[in-house]
């Protein structure tokens, strides 16, 4: 059994007089709930209980005046084993405050604090909430972004050349050097997989004697003006093939898709409405065409439409190479590296300008007669002297 | 100044106790320390702070006040000003407005006004904040009020170590600190300290916990529910950083910029109204020079902008663990 005890309820008065139990003997009362309501010299206060219990006796009555620390309450503890509450001393322990009730604990606390900060701030990435979510918004890992802000913070300005140069964020390595594929490069390894699954790939190797050209001849141009020859002679190179329905298109102009090759990844624009009588005009063309697709600046329409490709390896090196087609494109033309060759001229040796070209073609919906016939053409017109 | 010779005793003191045991040691270390206020003497104090100390050091040196909290500040001014180093004690935060005239208009501008000829080396107490199931007045945190005066130091302990040593340092220090003493964890936990006289560097935040994903940062009595909740993330993998600020004016923002640019995110956690409470201040000084560190908006957990609620709501009103785990929850939403 426990015997609370009236707490000091106002600054040292010595009693107080009872206005009304809210509790009767019997009662089950939790703590903090209101027991009785005092009056000292002060205001009318609500005693709150101080224990979960059963109540055995109340020590006065309504208007009896009890003097402070005088017994008030009976009680018969619902937890008999807590100490605290065990502890006859409670009943008698100062309250700590003259108003409500004092939380009193047991715990006792052990903390580390230091003053200020113990360690560093380490150089972690400087940017705003904006920029942050700009950079989630265009999946750019905004710490491999270059900060160029005044304070070292990651602009938005930063996060936008990142989203449209891939090398930016492909330095996201992880420490064996394992880097996620993004932007072109990834293009490319998804159609070139989707290339080597689907297409029934075939090569022809041949040369072309250029030994006639003028000095300056634009080789891109006379490359694209043989294609014409060539899909004049078998316009069945000028087609795109749709393997799951097994159809194939044959297009109503000559769409030549052009292989430009940037630090990035493949990239390959497309030459619309690409005419012999008119190509000799339409060098500038081509150059902005490189330009944007090097700028990474050309709309996705810019890249869909050709049926056949125009690959001028040479440019860097190799002879021939077995050049992909990739779908629903069907046949592409690979130009390797202009040498001087000893070849047959008659009965004698004569050293000549050869270009080597490459064709490959999706056998499935091009005949390997038909890819020859495109190809004598394409090498007549190479021939030809401008 | 010749006084008793240092012994170092460690003791598990409740944070009450921790105050009774600086004012002790300065009582009887420094003859110019005064304790002054109502019933601190024969009585010793509404919560006990003052036990003994008048009948250990005598009428002049612990003295019973009127009821006339401007008259305390009033006299405690004069006193500061005439060399000696009163410590005056308001029962309750919710009596300190007549105070606070003596102390905007005189303490916090004694040193500016004589061009530093004087300076006012007093201290006010007072026990503030909810959860005692206390009357009308007697649970508010307005702390705010007296970190916006220039001039005012405000400083308030969350541990007995911190009440010991930020207190006897706010006593030695030669201008005015408001000393506000979070009433509800009085006596909820005890901590060794030492009884060294040893004081605590004022204006730092205390580092109570370091960690990586979030930075807590709060004052008061809330330290105890915030390294709760610092226990419950670290329980779902979430490692937060705990700082008491412990002196509110003036602030020490370099601790939380810095804990801010490691962890990018900051709640900030405090009893008060969130109207114009001092997390405004932090969050709004993080804004100005840790915007490009966060990433995540600064979140406030306070109490609500309304009249604190008598005792059966008062818990509702005081932030709980479970709110300051939504909040967390809110900066790491990706």
């Amino acid at each position: 059994m426990n015997t609370f005890l009236l707490p000091d309820l106002g600054e040292g008065l010595p009693e107080a007089e009872i206005i009304s139990w809210h509790v009767g003997p019997g009662d089950h009362v939790s703590a903090d709930a209101p027991l009785v309501s005092v009056e000292t010299a002060k205001a009318v206060v609500e005693v709150p209980s101080p224990f979960s219990g059963r109540v055995i006796k109340l020590h006065a009555n309504a208007g009896d005046f009890v003097k402070t620390g005088g017994a008030l309450v009976d009680f018969e503890l619902e937890d008999a084993t807590d100490p605290g509450h065990d502890d006859p001393a409670v009943a008698n322990t100062d309250a700590g405050t003259v108003v409500g009730t004092m939380p009193v604990g047991d715990t006792v606390m052990v903390e580390q604090a230091v003053a200020g900060n113990s360690r560093s701030r380490p150089g972690r990435i400087r940017a705003t909430p904006a920029v942050r979510a700009l950079a989630k918004r265009l999946s750019v890992d905004i710490e491999s972004v270059a900060a160029s802000g005044t304070r070292g913070q990651v602009t938005s300005g930063d996060v936008d050349a990142a989203a449209r140069s891939p090398t930016a964020t492909a330095s996201n390595a992880d420490s064996e050097g394992w880097e996620t594929l993004r932007g072109l490069r990834r293009a490319m390894a998804h159609s070139m997989t989707r290339a080597n699954a689907e297409i029934c790939h075939a090569t022809v190797f041949d040369d072309a004697d250029i030994d006639e050209w003028d000095t300056g001849e634009d080789v891109t141009i006379r490359l694209l003006r043989a294609i014409c020859s060539g899909v004049e002679a078998e316009p069945a190179l000028n087609a795109q093939f749709d393997a799951a329905s097994m159809r194939r298109r044959r297009l109503p102009q000559l769409d030549i898709g052009i292989a430009v090759d940037t630090p990035n990844g493949l990239i390959v624009p497309v030459m619309r409405d690409v005419r012999a009588a008119t190509l000799a005009s339409r060098r500038q063309e081509l150059q902005q065409l490189k330009k944007a697709a090097a700028g990474r600046e050309l709309a996705p329409r810019e890249l869909h439409g050709a049926g056949i490709t125009l690959s001028n390896f040479g440019m860097l090196a190799g002879r021939y190479a077995r050049v992909v087609v990739v779908p629903p494109g069907v046949a592409i033309l690979g130009a390797g590296a202009i040498r001087r060759d000893a070849v047959a001229a008659g009965t004698e040796l004569a050293v000549r300008r050869i270009l080597p070209l490459s064709l490959s073609f999706d056998h499935r919906c091009i005949t390997g007669a038909e890819s020859c016939r495109f190809l004598a053409a394409a090498i007549a017109d190479l021939q030809r002297q401008n | 100044m010749p006084g008793p010779v240092a012994t170092t005793e460690m003791a598990e003191l409740t944070l009450i106790d921790a105050v009774t045991a600086a004012l002790a040691w300065e009582l009887g270390h420094d003859n110019t320390v005064i304790v002054m206020g109502e019933d601190v003497g024969v009585n010793g104090g509404v919560f006990r702070a003052t036990d003994g100390l008048q009948q250990k050091y005598g009428e002049d040196r612990v003295i019973d006040t009127p009821l006339a909290e401007a008259m305390i500040a009033g006299m405690a001014v004069g006193m500061a000003a005439e060399g000696l180093k009163p410590v005056a004690e308001i029962q309750f935060m919710g009596f300190i407005y007549p105070a606070v005239d003596q102390l905007i208009n005189h303490a916090a501008r004694l040193r500016n006004r004589t061009r530093g000829r004087l300076s006012c080396p007093m201290v006010l107490r007072a026990p503030f904040g909810g959860g005692i199931h206390a009357p009308e007045h007697h649970s508010e945190s307005t702390e705010a009020m007296f970190a916006h005066m220039p001039g005012l130091r405000v400083v308030i302990p969350s541990s007995p170590a911190r009440a010991y040593g930020l207190l006897l340092a706010a006593i030695r220090d030669p201008d005015p600190v408001v000393f506000l003493e979070p009433k509800r964890i009085y006596r909820l936990a005890r901590q060794e300290v030492a009884d060294d006289g040893a004081a605590l560097p004022l204006d730092v935040c205390y580092t109570l916990r370091e960690g990586e994903d979030v930075t807590l940062v709060t004052w008061g009595a809330m330290t105890h529910e915030t390294l709760q909740a610092a226990d419950a993330l670290g329980g779902e993998g979430v490692s937060a950083e705990v700082i008491d600020v412990a002196t509110i004016s003036p602030l020490d923002i370099d601790t939380i910029l810095e804990s801010v640019a490691r962890t990018g995110r900051l709640v900030i956690v405090h009893e008060a109204a969130r109207n114009c409470g001092v997390g405004a201040e932090i969050a709004a000084l993080v804004a100005e020079h840790g915007i490009y560190d966060l990433k995540a908006p600064v979140q406030r957990v306070a109490g609500f902008d309304t009249i604190m609620p008598l005792y059966q709501l008062e818990m509702d009103y005081l932030p709980g663990v479970a709110r300051i785990l939504d909040a967390v929850r809110v900066t790491l939403e990706d």
